[in-house]
């Protein structure tokens, strides 16, 4: 018997039932630094890409104002960012971020009214420990809130504090899976790795783990991604400013879900 | 765009559905800032403002119970409730008073949403201020995310206003700060915006797109003049801009009723300035300081002293820098200049002071008696005195040097309107 039955119509709003797997798109890095290249007009973003990819990740703000994009049979599922940071504000941001901070902009409940199909919020590892507790403390209060709601809770693993390095990324985006799936969430997002470590993951974690790309993945990177047992891919806010990106997202839609090889699709 | 009806309904009644633009006037200064005639003779001021034809007031609660009822009627302007209070005007760093300084910036959230809508409000306004350090960001984020949430649940607009100050905030970085604070609003869930004006219609366009949500410009400082108030105006608009909610330059004129009139002739009327203010067709040139662009560097004195004077000394420069001085790192650099607005040569009995057909001030010595009455009418402090005669800048005959040699462009040329007659006589 079905014991979540809430959960698992909403998950198979963005991760298909047939093959588990999902193409998810992220439009909320502007939510931290203002309007990125590509996405300085949200409306003719979401127009362009709802019906080719699976769910969109979106500010609380753009689910209502672009509600008319999102969600039902034929557009992409609207997934509610319910957090913010500013970890994202380098350098080269007109007013760089000196300490790490990350807060709720939203919960289950707001991001339930605003029709969404997962809330989503990021786990940060590498910051100071006192940030690192705040952030599993809230995301341990939210999985609850989204379990009585019966919404899914996808978790962002972001790994990319100062304590990070080369030596110990990987470790720490296996050490962010199991916090993760303990706590209870739903779906996984974890940034590229190794094919050893994504195999390790693949046979382990027992919820969908999809890969955060910046760019477009390679096919071999696709083909070698899903093999290893994960389930699809999150791509970053820099797609939106590739040459034909609508075209290039129904290309590796079709390589995500119909299993065929890289060449195949394309050729399509 | 999508909205839940409660909101789309409220929203209809602040911006006009003819032309989708909105002016408003902000009367809560006395919730923040300084007890001046504004908010002792409030009651008179709010009489007239919804007399000029506003489409909103923005007001703090208690304002709201002691006046609210001037609202009443489906044509009267839409209440805007004040949800949160600062205590900026009194860091010792804006033009308003500061007779109880405070040295650590504070922002609350005040109120709920539900609060407002009890009140009978069609929106919220809220600050969100960056700049100013990483850990206050975050708390107006987390007040503008905890408003934006209760809004949605409750169908009330929530029209958030980001200000950029602080010692980050620069001349050089401060448009495209708030560019990026507008669009941040957005994402957070800002049905609308007010907004400070970026200084140059270019870089407010880019924010009225990237933003996309309404933006209501905002006034500021008192404007010298009120020309420079509807400048304001007519360059937001022509930048898209949705329309304005100006506080000061309405609530302290000296006919707050016309005042409104004025800006919703701009706004609604598709009036130009020169219409609004009678005045004659351009004739020339006049000079504009961009302060988002000024880093202080002071060239523009060093060259106009050099264009005019023998030898060196900043002192007997036409135009002047305002630098922030310690304790006011909140304040911009900013250039004064002399924009032609007249005053000098009207208070000027004798006609030896003039504006000459080709936008220049002129003076004749042969006339001028010394008197200085043009030296304390000037709005800027720019005419002084020397061997007795004032010194005002004469354009350097149509190539002025500060405009050259200011490599950022924090002066320019615009259209220069002469004008026939006073309207506003502050
Ligand atoms: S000082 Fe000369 S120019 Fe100035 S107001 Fe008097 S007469 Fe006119």
């Amino acid at each position: 018997m079905e014991i979540d039955i809430g959960k698992t119509i909403r998950i198979s709003d963005f991760v298909h039932a047939a093959d588990g797997r999902a193409l998810l798109l992220d439009t909320t890095l502007p939510g931290s630094i203002g309007a990125v290249p590509g996405l300085e007009h949200t409306a003719e973003a979401l127009a362009e890409v709802t019906d080719i990819v699976d769910g969109l990740i979106v500010n609380p703000g753009q689910a209502e104002h672009h509600a008319e994009f999102l969600g039902g049979r034929h557009r992409a599922s609207p997934l509610v960012r319910v957090d913010w940071t500013n970890a994202f504000r380098g350098q080269d941001f007109c007013l760089p971020a000196t300490e790490f901070r990350h807060l709720f902009i939203s919960d289950a409940e707001d991001a339930l009214a605003l029709g969404a199909s997962a809330a989503v919020a990021s786990l940060f590892l590498g910051f100071d420990d006192e940030a690192e507790a705040r952030n599993i403390e809230a995301l341990s209060h939210l999985a609850r809130e989204c379990t009585r709601l019966a919404l899914p809770l996808v978790v962002d693993i972001r790994p990319i504090g100062y304590k990070v390095g080369p030596s110990n990324f990987e470790e720490s985006v296996k050490l962010g899976l199991s916090f993760m799936q303990e706590l209870g969430a739903d779906v996984l997002i974890i940034p590229p790795c190794s094919q050893g470590t994504c195999a390790t993951i693949g046979g382990w974690i027992a919820v969908p783990v999809l890969v955060r790309m910046e760019e477009f993945p390679e096919a071999a990177h696709i083909d070698a991604f899903l093999a290893a047992g994960l389930r699809g891919f999150v791509l970053g806010e820099k797609v939106f400013a590739r040459e034909r990106y609508a075209e290039r997202l129904e290309v590796l839609a079709r390589q995500v879900h119909q299993r065929s090889s890289s060449d195949d699709a394309r050729a399509r | 765009m999508t909205r839940a009806p409660g909101k789309t309904a409220r929203l209809n009644r602040l911006f006009n559905p003819k032309d989708g633009r909105a002016v408003c006037v902000a009367a809560d200064h006395g919730w923040m800032s300084d007890v001046t005639p504004n908010v002792m003779e409030l009651r008179r001021i709010l009489e007239l403002v919804v007399r000029g034809g506003a489409d909103g007031i923005l007001i703090s609660f208690g304002t709201a119970v002691r006046h609210g009822h001037l609202l009443r009627g489906k044509d009267s302007p839409a209440m805007l409730i004040r949800a949160d209070w600062m205590n900026m005007p009194r860091l010792g760093a804006s033009n308003v008073s500061n007779v109880l300084p405070v040295v650590n910036f504070k922002k609350m959230a005040t109120s709920r949403a539900r609060d407002a809508l009890h009140m009978g409000a069609s929106a919220i306004t809220i600050y969100y201020f960056i700049g100013y350090g990483d850990e206050f960001e975050a708390l107006n984020i987390e007040q503008a995310a905890d408003f934006a949430k209760e809004c949605r649940k409750v169908g009330l607009p929530l029209i958030i206003e980001p200000m950029a100050v602080g010692g980050m905030v620069t001349g050089v970085n401060i448009a495209e700060i708030l560019i990026a604070s507008g669009r941040i609003a957005a994402e957070i869930g800002a049905d609308a915006l007010k907004i400070p004006y970026t200084g140059d219609v270019k870089t407010f366009k880019e924010l009225v797109d990237q933003a996309g949500v309404p933006v209501l410009v905002l006034g500021g400082a008192k404007s010298d003049v009120p020309r420079d108030a509807l400048e304001l105006v007519d360059e937001a608009l022509r930048a898209g801009a949705s329309g304005t909610v100006f506080g000061r330059n309405v609530t302290k004129a000296k006919d707050p009723q016309k005042m409104v009139a004025d800006i919703c002739a701009l706004v609604h009327g598709g009036k130009t300035i020169a219409e609004i203010l009678g005045e004659h067709r351009a004739v020339g040139q006049r000079l504009k300081p961009v302060p988002a662009q000024c880093i202080g560097c002071q060239l523009c004195e060093v060259a106009c002293v050099r264009a005019h004077t023998p030898g060196y000394g900043q002192t007997r420069a036409r135009l002047r820098v305002e630098t922030p001085s310690l304790g006011e790192e909140l304040k911009p650099h900013r250039p004064v200049v002399c924009t032609l607005c007249g005053q000098c040569a009207d208070a000027c009995a004798t006609g030896a002071l003039t504006i000459a057909p080709e936008a220049r001030l002129v003076l004749q010595r042969s006339l001028c008696s010394q008197c200085g009455a043009c030296v304390d009418a000037c709005p800027f402090h720019l005419i002084f005195v020397e061997d007795g005669y004032p010194v005002v800048c004469d354009l350097c005959d149509g190539d002025p040097e500060c405009v050259k040699w200011c490599k950022r462009g924090a002066i320019v040329l615009t259209e220069w309107k002469r004008r026939v007659r006073h309207v506003h006589a502050e």
